[in-house]
């Protein structure tokens, strides 16, 4: 009896911990979403599933859930596209590799509300750095305004999305590649094996617990990244760059909805929730296998 | 705060009359105890009055930190604690504190939320403490928006109004000698304007973020329009469908500056001090800004342009400091209050930030009174439309904005989108 007690009693402390950070506020938002609240947070009558009703009749919020999928999947995706090669070479011994490590890294150490508003300034129309580096390259003729519109203002998000993600995926990559033994590529090049042999062979199967991890990892940060989209455009024009956290906050900070903003965040959580389940299972059935 | 004091000290005397049989240990905790009652008389004998303040520029702070000092020299009894808080984060901080009942005293607050706070019941009334002399004090045009049932729930601790800037070397090189006095005259002046180099655009058009639907407004004002009327949205009249096309017009014909849905106020601001357009129709503090950033601008204030049957507006703003009604220090904060609204602290004030007077003492000051430039936002006072007395202005104004950007946009003709702008404010409205 005690040995099967004993367990309990000894994560209990850890799960308390847990239940204060995380069950509490939890149980907090959920009567707020189950409530008509006011917008200074204080609960009036129960309402059931109304805000939920609200949101999913709101078109709004339907494009914001989206986009908020696009604009997922195109930064984790493409960090991991970008930062694969950059590892690989950052791993080669060339010289001056320590500086441009130390280059790859440097945005990492930016606030990234701060290096929003650089991009800010420089997306400028008039004004801003890309425009004028574009025109005296000679690749554009007359400016172009990249926040006016979703169709430029977008793409750009995602690609500044992509290049802050960047330096802490390639810190992963690297930390695996340094566990790869040096004698298996001796071995299979004395086999005949060529560098795209050893790459698809080697690198890709012995990176692979990495590549995971930091694809589990970006999607929670890039699905609840805000500082990008709210500094550059605020959701706007018209709406049409939102993704469902910047939509949460106007929902509650600028418009006072605190009931239905809490209800979009118990839906980031469970959208979240249901992703990390299917990640983990996948990760043991291969664990088994 | 007396109230802690006078627990500690009963206690201690009950100690000390035991005297005679006291031990050592006794000793140390009547010591103890002693120090405890002598430390927390010096540090609570005073009231503190918390103060949440907006930060309008570099200037706010260092501006209320030393009246603070001011106030707490010649009021030795109250402590004052200044919070200042970017403007941008206030409506979220003000949320926060007040649903875990953590606020202060006194803040600054939009004076277009007040009607939100005094329904909540989150706002005291200031009756009692205001006296006919005090009330006195006041330009009435800036106190009657704080006033709700009756009651007076905030001070006007900023007053703004709205009026058009221009680039006189602009216009004279494009051979414009008087600013224009009608929206058609502006659109010819701008057309003179846009011949000059292809890169100078006649009239600065913000479309982006806060205040893109004022922005709306001065043209809709112009053509007779009104943001409610009857308790409905005016959205949808003959006047607001005119200015969005009249707008739409500017910026197809190449009027304004390309791509306004990506112009924040700022950011227009912006292109008027580096000369890239001609007009920006804004508040008194660019006066200010230019003085610094640009001394070199050759600039004009002019009112804003009439509509045909003559109408013509500005948009008036205050912004109030409100006392919560929750604080516990209602007299020391209200004598905070009546110190900051004094003529000489006003005139400080409002000489740092740039504000219009809204001390009638304080507008007879030279410095306001022989200002060029803050005479002509004075003179459009009588015409000057506040923020209307609504619940939900932030979600109306929201939805505003979005329309009007759709149809900057080109995404959406004029009269449908903001017939369906204006069904979703009634909405709001009832």
């Amino acid at each position: 009896m005690q040995r099967a007690t004993a367990p309990y009693f000894l994560i209990l402390p850890s799960f308390l911990l847990a239940a204060a950070i995380i069950l509490w506020p939890l149980k907090e938002i959920i009567s707020l979403s189950l409530h008509d609240v006011n917008r200074f947070g204080m609960l009036r009558e129960f309402v059931g599933l109304e805000h939920f009703r609200v949101l999913f009749a709101d078109p709004d919020f339907i494009a914001a859930t989206w986009r908020t999928l696009v604009w997922t999947v195109c930064v984790v995706l493409g960090t991991l596209i970008v930062s694969v090669p950059i590892a690989l070479i950052l791993n080669e011994d060339f010289y001056g590799r320590g500086f441009a490590r130390i280059l790859i890294m440097l945005p990492w150490a930016i606030s990234l509300s701060m290096t929003a508003v650089v991009w800010r300034w420089a997306l400028n129309g008039e004004s801003g750095m890309l425009n004028s580096a574009l025109r005296d390259l000679g690749i554009i003729g007359s400016n172009i305004q990249w926040l006016a519109d979703a169709t430029t203002a977008f793409p750009m998000q995602i690609l500044i999305g992509i290049l802050v993600s960047v330096p802490f995926t390639v810190t992963i990559f690297l930390g695996g590649l340094s566990s790869v033994p040096d004698d298996l590529y001796e071995a299979a090049s004395t086999e005949g094996a060529g560098r795209w042999d050893q790459f698809r062979l080697i690198t890709l199967p012995l990176l692979r617990p990495f590549i995971n991890i930091a694809f589990v990892l970006n999607t929670i940060y890039v699905f609840n990244s805000f500082p990008i989209i709210w500094v550059t455009t605020q959701g706007g024009p018209s709406n049409s760059t939102h993704i469902l956290v910047t939509y949460l906050y106007e929902l509650g900070f600028r418009l006072g909805r605190l009931g239905e903003a809490a209800a979009v965040s118990l839906i980031m959580f469970v959208i979240l929730l249901v992703f990390t389940i299917i990640y983990v299972r996948l990760a043991m059935r291969e664990e088994k296998a | 705060m007396t109230m802690i004091c006078e627990q500690e000290r009963t206690p201690l005397e009950a100690v000390t009359t035991r005297g005679p049989t006291m031990t050592f240990k006794q000793k140390l905790f009547l010591l103890a105890g002693a120090s405890i009652v002598a430390f927390s008389s010096s540090a609570f004998a005073a009231s503190t009055v918390r103060v949440t303040i907006a930060e309008y520029s570099k200037g706010t702070g260092p501006y209320f930190q030393e009246a603070a000092k001011a106030f707490e020299a010649a009021n030795p009894d109250v402590k004052v604690q200044i919070e200042v808080v970017p403007w941008d984060s206030l409506q979220q901080k003000l949320t926060t504190d007040i649903s875990a009942g953590a606020n202060a005293d006194l803040s600054i607050i939009g004076t277009r939320w007040l009607l939100d706070f005094v329904s909540e019941g989150i706002v005291a009334p200031l009756d009692e403490h205001i006296k006919p002399e005090f009330k006195a004090r006041f330009i009435d045009t800036f106190l009657t928006p704080s006033v709700m049932n009756g009651k007076v729930y905030g001070l006007p601790i900023a007053a703004s109004a709205r009026a058009m800037y221009y680039n006189k070397d602009i216009f004279a090189k494009a051979g414009i000698t008087t600013p224009p006095a009608t929206w058609a005259d502006f659109k010819t002046s701008a057309e003179k304007i846009k011949k000059l180099d292809g890169e100078t655009y006649g009239f600065g058009l913000q479309g982006k973020e806060i205040e893109t639907d004022v922005y709306f407004y001065y043209g809709m004002w112009s053509n007779g329009g009104e943001i409610v009327k009857d308790g409905k949205s005016g959205l949808d009249s003959k006047a607001a469908v005119e200015t969005a096309k009249l707008y739409k017009s500017f910026i197809d014909e190449g009027l304004t500056q390309p791509g306004v849905t990506s112009y924040s106020r700022e950011d227009v601001q912006n292109l008027f001090k580096q000369g890239k357009v001609a007009t920006v129709i804004t508040a008194p503090f660019l006066s200010g800004q230019i003085k610094t950033e640009a001394p070199k601008l050759n600039y004009g204030v002019a009112p804003i342009p009439a509509g045909p049957s003559g109408d013509q507006g500005t948009y008036g703003v205050t912004d109030s400091i409100v006392l919560f009604e929750n604080s516990k220090n209602k007299e020391a904060a209200w004598k905070f209050l009546d110190f900051i609204f004094t003529t000489e602290q006003r005139t400080k004030f409002d000489k740092v930030e740039n504000f219009l007077p809204v001390n009638a003492e304080e507008a007879k000051d030279p410095y306001f009174a022989d200002n060029a430039d803050l005479k002509v936002f004075t003179s459009l006072l009588p015409n000057a439309r506040f923020a209307p007395v609504i619940p939900g202005w932030e979600d109306i104004a929201k939805t505003t904005s979005n329309a009007i950007q759709k149809i900057y946009l080109g995404q959406g003709e004029a009269e449908a989108t903001l017939k369906e702008a204006a069904a979703k404010i009634n909405a709001t409205l009832k």
